[in-house]
């Protein structure tokens, strides 16, 4: 019988959350295992190779592939223990710690405990299925994530001449790449009103290579039994339902979908972490914590962030908080951080442990709608602590609010809120 | 004048540029780098070009590259020409010049991943 | 009046001169151009139940375009001349099963299918229900069949080793009509020999299953309704099958047969042509067509088609069973509308509705009818909600306009057997369906060659490991043995790169992507194959597949277009 190995804390998934939050716990002391399903380290970043990764942590524009490098080889350089090709099949919550199984080539279904874990998983894209497109099932319908790999990793054209349905910015960095190996991108469709993805990469990837950007149409119907050979795409009202007597025939012989990306709880929710529907992941505490002590949430798991920086700075304080997980700390105290539901479409962390040593508090949100000039104020026990204001908000750009130090301690308080104001309303 | 979005950074500014007496005026940028973009954008635009380059290695058939420095937009296809025909039959690290100064650009073609990890992972010694 | 001149006069009625009726053999043989495909399937309708052995409905639409049937686009010699004893057309869930039980018998057996696996229509595109034979009219063929097919399936899943369960179906009822109808519903049970049905009342209801809405009042529970994967069931009788030496031809479209007096002589093929003693006729929505080629067709198919929608795994934990709510106002008896179900591998699965279309090959999905599907069956666990829906398709059932099953020796053609117009329930009938054609067959070759029983015939097939479902132990050794088995490729069904390999070198082994899928689910999970399909796509590279030559289903389904950098 194999003794079963104990670890302070183990952070599952090595994608750019993964790696930050393996680094500061292993930094901040703790006996750290990191697991990751796939042969290399890197997660998605392995595949994205344009630049524009890193200018909040590097202050440059790196490529996914360097972004990620930098982590890789300082989680080598430290020796910090890792598994690749491990896939965690169950997570058991016992006594004081956690029981995971793990199934690798090398050693077979075997188990590992830890005081605290990680979860670092990432996110998946929304399939065709999922918004609800219709019409024949052919071959050359790709998610732009599979499109991405295929083209990046593999070195193969899965679409010669393709429509992408959904403007969101894995879908709009495909157009271009697409474009630079040689295949047709007939336009970008988005059902919504505003484009999905951020401004830059509409410019940079679409009007540089002439694209077109159809904003209020949708796919309605798939055409083509063995391989896509055409479209139908309709406009949609405001309720995004398809306009009878818009349909348009478009050929072409793939369909590319960037529709919306699903933090991946699975793992999580087996737990029993209750998940936040509007962020897509776990409600937190401000160090990042579940609903179940030890069990700490980050990156694109945690929701899905528009810059790698977040996803490495979400990692980097969950891993140092699980590593102190292990220290006896107070016990736990939450009061939910309030909001508006109107004016902010999530807010992380969702709720603020009050018994918390680390007086340091990041929020990140989006605002439900696109917004000018707005004043953010965080308020606690009714008191002013922190206010931004922002010449414009939209809902596609994340934003990061840090307050590191305060006029009063922030524990102890009793009500923590936030708000957003009408720059009118403040003085000019 | 002409309106255009700043591409340096998610920030994504809406730049106003404006000509007046042989002087560039640009508006909207939050940071000193927004304006430089705003006048590159109207002399000459200019891209980083990120794509791959074939290797003589099935498990590791593909590997990143870059423009290390920004290249004229005109000449983003011809030197996805010269990308295009590289075969890259050794290993490299991150970084190292792959195709120097390409077609007189004054920018190298350079790995942005390093293909010594990358065939490790895969069992095989560089 | 004759019963033609009956029909005749009916036909006029609603259709004016559009419609010739005439007398063939012992069927109606209906003729003309109408201007809608709900007016051919009225037409066929009205024909039928009139007393004749089948209805022939050739009666045309108007301006409809003519369907292009999915073929194999190409040709081969692979059967050139082969003599055959048995030849059966469609390896479906009917056509398997046949196989199987003809390969106990020292007899060459070789099935064909024009598509390029097994299970391609209707077998694959279903609930995976076996019903308990309830709904079937009493002395009707489905009734006997189902109930008899519904129960040899303990034995069936056993041997083929095939996953089986019998979580029971519960008929939902919010009206006190149930009660009412109970009396007839238990006659209806006895007469087609459906046993322990009862009902049960909110509170054992709610306790059973406490995700059920609160307005439900109660259930009809019968308990022998099971459910398995339709798809796999149907490789693991072709598998059993093919190790006793039956041969099974894919990619092989019956094009023409050749007769001597009434006899088929010689069966064409695009892959060579086959003389066999005695054809099986199992294809499915195709076996009009097949009928037809041996001059032999006294019924028609009108595709009916159902579409099917799939909810999460993670939903898998809130229902127990089969649901059904049968809706009393518009209860038609053809087909009961579909319901909630539990499948074998823990999804939720909704539907199927039903339709009629004039293609028998067109499964497209949708926008409304899916929508219909939700609305009308997401309130009865108020849990469930459109977010959990990870694919949806459609099946399109053989129906003939009897309605019932054909199994029977043909009447004109001396070497030829149907088992035709097997429609729902059809997959719960198929082991009994299976179990008559084998006797059917027997007594046609008596007069020709004396039948042995096969020497060393095994009933029991292996199947592909299923690690995520074993235990630390089993699934230790296994790994140890082949390393494969320890690497996940697809996350969401946890399936392993060993399984995947298992499904490529099967007996009948999986050439595309879809057919991994049908074996070993990789790919069928919430991600609908995102991350694993570039991982399959390698694997099947390193098992020898020319990387440009994969497909999704075979045929032009191409999954890559061209290498960059070429």
């Amino acid at each position: 019988m194999r003794a079963i190995k104990a670890y302070d804390t183990i952070v599952i998934g090595g994608g750019p959350a993964g790696l930050a939050a393996a680094l500061s716990a292993f930094e901040a002391g703790a006996e750290t295992l990191m697991i990751e399903r796939e042969k290399r380290l890197g997660g998605i970043l392995k595949q994205c190779i344009h630049d524009g990764f890193g200018i909040i942590r590097f202050n440059q524009a790196l490529t996914g592939p360097e972004y990620a490098g930098w982590y890789i080889e300082m989680v080598k350089k430290r020796g910090i223990p890792l598994l690749t090709k491990t896939f965690v099949t169950e997570i058991e919550q016992r006594g004081d710690g956690f029981r995971l199984s793990l199934v690798n080539s090398s050693e077979g279904l075997y188990q590992v405990i830890s005081k605290s874990i990680v979860l670092a998983n990432g996110c998946r894209e929304r399939t065709a299925r999922q918004i609800f497109i219709h019409g024949s099932r052919p071959a050359g319908v790709y998610t732009a994530g599979t499109a991405q790999y295929l083209v990046n990793i593999l070195g193969y054209l899965p679409t010669k001449r393709c429509v992408i349905l959904g403007s969101g910015d894995i879908g709009l960095i495909m157009a271009r790449r697409l474009t630079l190996e040689g295949a047709k991108v007939v336009g970008v469709y988005e059902a919504k009103a505003t484009p999905s993805g951020l401004e830059r990469n509409i410019v940079q990837c679409l009007d540089d290579y002439d694209i077109p950007l159809k904003l209020s149409h949708t796919i309605t119907r798939i055409i083509g039994e063995d391989r896509v050979e055409a479209v139908e795409v309709s406009r949609v009202d405001q309720t995004m339902s398809p306009l009878k007597g818009t349909e348009q025939v478009i050929e072409c012989d793939g369909v590319i979908l960037s529709v919306g990306l699903i933090p991946e709880n699975e793992l999580a929710e087996s737990l029993g972490v209750r998940i936040d529907p509007r962020s897509g992941g776990p409600y937190v505490d401000q160090s990042f914590m579940t609903g179940i002590p030890g069990v700490f949430s980050c990156g694109n798991a945690l929701t899905v962030s528009d810059l790698v920086d977040y996803v490495s700075e979400t990692g980097k304080y969950a891993g140092a908080s699980a590593a102190s997980f292990v220290k006896d700390l107070p016990a736990q105290e939450l009061i939910p951080i309030e909001k508006n539901e109107a004016d902010f479409l999530y807010l992380i962390p969702q709720c603020f442990n009050i018994n918390a040593v680390e007086q340091r508090l990041i929020l990140y949100f989006r605002s439900r709608e696109n917004r000018e000039n707005v004043q953010v104020k965080v308020l606690a026990d009714h008191q002013v602590i922190y206010q931004q204001r922002y010449q414009k908000l939209i809902p596609p750009e994340m934003k990061r609010i840090e307050i590191d130090s305060c006029p009063k301690p922030l524990n102890g308080i009793r009500d923590l809120r936030v708000e957003m104001e009408e720059g009118a309303k403040c003085e000019s | 004048m002409r309106e255009l979005t700043c591409i340096l950074c998610p920030s994504g500014c809406q730049l106003q540029i404006s000509k007046s007496n042989g002087e560039w005026t640009v508006n909207g940028n939050l940071c000193p780098r927004g304006e430089v973009y705003a006048v590159d954008e109207m002399i000459n635009p200019k891209r980083i070009v990120c794509s791959t380059i074939k290797t003589i290695y099935p498990a590791v058939p593909r590997l990143p590259v870059k423009t290390s420095q920004k290249i004229p937009k005109e000449d983003i296809f011809p030197v996805m020409k010269v990308i295009n025909q590289v075969r890259l039959d050794h290993p490299v690290r991150r970084g190292e010049v792959i195709v120097a100064k390409v077609l007189g650009t004054g920018a190298d073609i350079v790995a942005t991943a390093d293909l010594y990890y990358l065939l490790e992972e895969e069992g095989i010694n560089g | 009046m004759s019963k033609l001149s009956r029909i005749k006069k009916k036909m006029t009625r609603l259709f004016g001169t559009a419609i010739e009726c005439r007398e063939w053999r012992s069927s109606i043989v209906l003729e003309g151009i109408v201007n809608s495909w709900e007016q051919v399937v009225a037409a066929g309708n009205l024909a039928a139940g009139k007393g004749y052995k089948g209805v022939v409905n050739r009666i045309e639409v108007k301006g409809l375009p003519t369907e292009r049937i999915r073929k194999p686009d190409w040709r081969d010699h692979h059967l050139n001349q082969r003599r055959v004893d048995v030849l059966v057309i469609g390896g479906g869930i009917i056509g398997s099963a046949i196989i199987r039980e003809l390969a106990k018998w020292e007899l060459s057996v070789l099935l064909v299918d024009k598509e390029g696996d097994l299970a391609m229509h209707t077998s694959s595109r279903n609930d995976g229900m076996i019903h308990p034979g309830l709904l079937p009219k009493p002395g009707s063929r489905k009734a006997y069949f189902n109930v008899r097919g519904n129960e040899l399936y303990s034995r069936v899943t056993k041997e083929l080793n095939v996953d089986f369960t019998r979580p029971g179906s519960f008929i939902l009822y919010d009206q006190w009509a149930m009660k009412l109808l109970y009396p007839l519903i238990k006659l209806r049970a006895r007469r087609n020999k459906v046993k322990d049905l009862r009902l049960i009342g909110r509170d054992e209801l709610q306790q059973l299953e406490p995700g059920l809405a609160p307005e439900i009042r109660g259930a009809l529970y019968i308990p022998s309704a099971g459910v398995l994967s339709p798809y796999k069931m149907t490789i693991a009788y072709a598998e059993n099958a093919v190790a006793n030496g039956a041969e099974v031809s894919l990619n092989t479209m019956v094009e023409a047969m050749e007769k001597k007096g009434d006899e088929i002589t010689a069966v064409k093929t695009n892959r060579g042509k086959v003389f066999p003693r005695i054809i099986i006729n199992a294809a499915g929505v195709f076996s009009d067509v097949i009928a037809d080629l041996a001059g032999d067709q006294f019924f028609t198919i009108h595709p009916r088609k159902g579409e099917i929608i799939l909810l999460d795994r993670k939903k898998g934990e809130l229902i127990k069973a089969i649901y059904s709510r049968p809706e009393f106002n518009r209860i038609k008896g053809s087909s009961k509308g579909g319901g909630i179900i539990k499948t074998i591998e823990g999804n939720v699965l909704i539907g199927p509705d039903a339709y009629e279309q004039p293609y028998r090959e067109d499964f497209t999905t949708n926008r409304e009818n899916i929508l219909a599907l939700l609305e009308r069956f997401l309130p009865i666990f108020p849990e469930l909600s459109a977010k959990d829906v990870i694919t949806y398709f459609s099946g399109i059932r053989a129906a003939t306009y009897e309605e019932d099953f054909i199994i029977e020796k043909s009447e004109y053609v001396q070497n030829l057997i149907h088992a035709a117009g097997i429609q729902s329930p059809g997959l719960a009938s198929a082991p009994a369906i299976a179990e008559e054609i084998e006797k059917l067959t027997l007594e046609l070759l008596s007069g020709q060659k004396r039948v042995k029983a096969r020497v060393g015939w095994n009933p029991v097939r292996k199947a592909i490991p299923e690690l995520s479902k074993m235990g630390a132990r089993s699934r230790g050794e296994l790994i140890r043995k082949k390393p494969a088995y320890g690497e996940i490729v697809c996350r969401c069904e946890e399936i392993s790169r060993g399984e995947v390999i298992d499904a490529l070198q099967s007996p009948i082994p999986a050439t595309t992507l879809d057919a991994i899928k049908r074996r070993v689910r990789a790919g069928m999970g919430r991600c609908q194959g995102e991350f694993c399909t570039p991982l399959l796509i390698k694997i099947m590279e390193e098992e020898g597949f020319d990387i440009m030559e994969i497909t999704k289903k075979g045929n032009n389904s191409y999954l890559l277009l061209e290498e960059t950098k070429g």
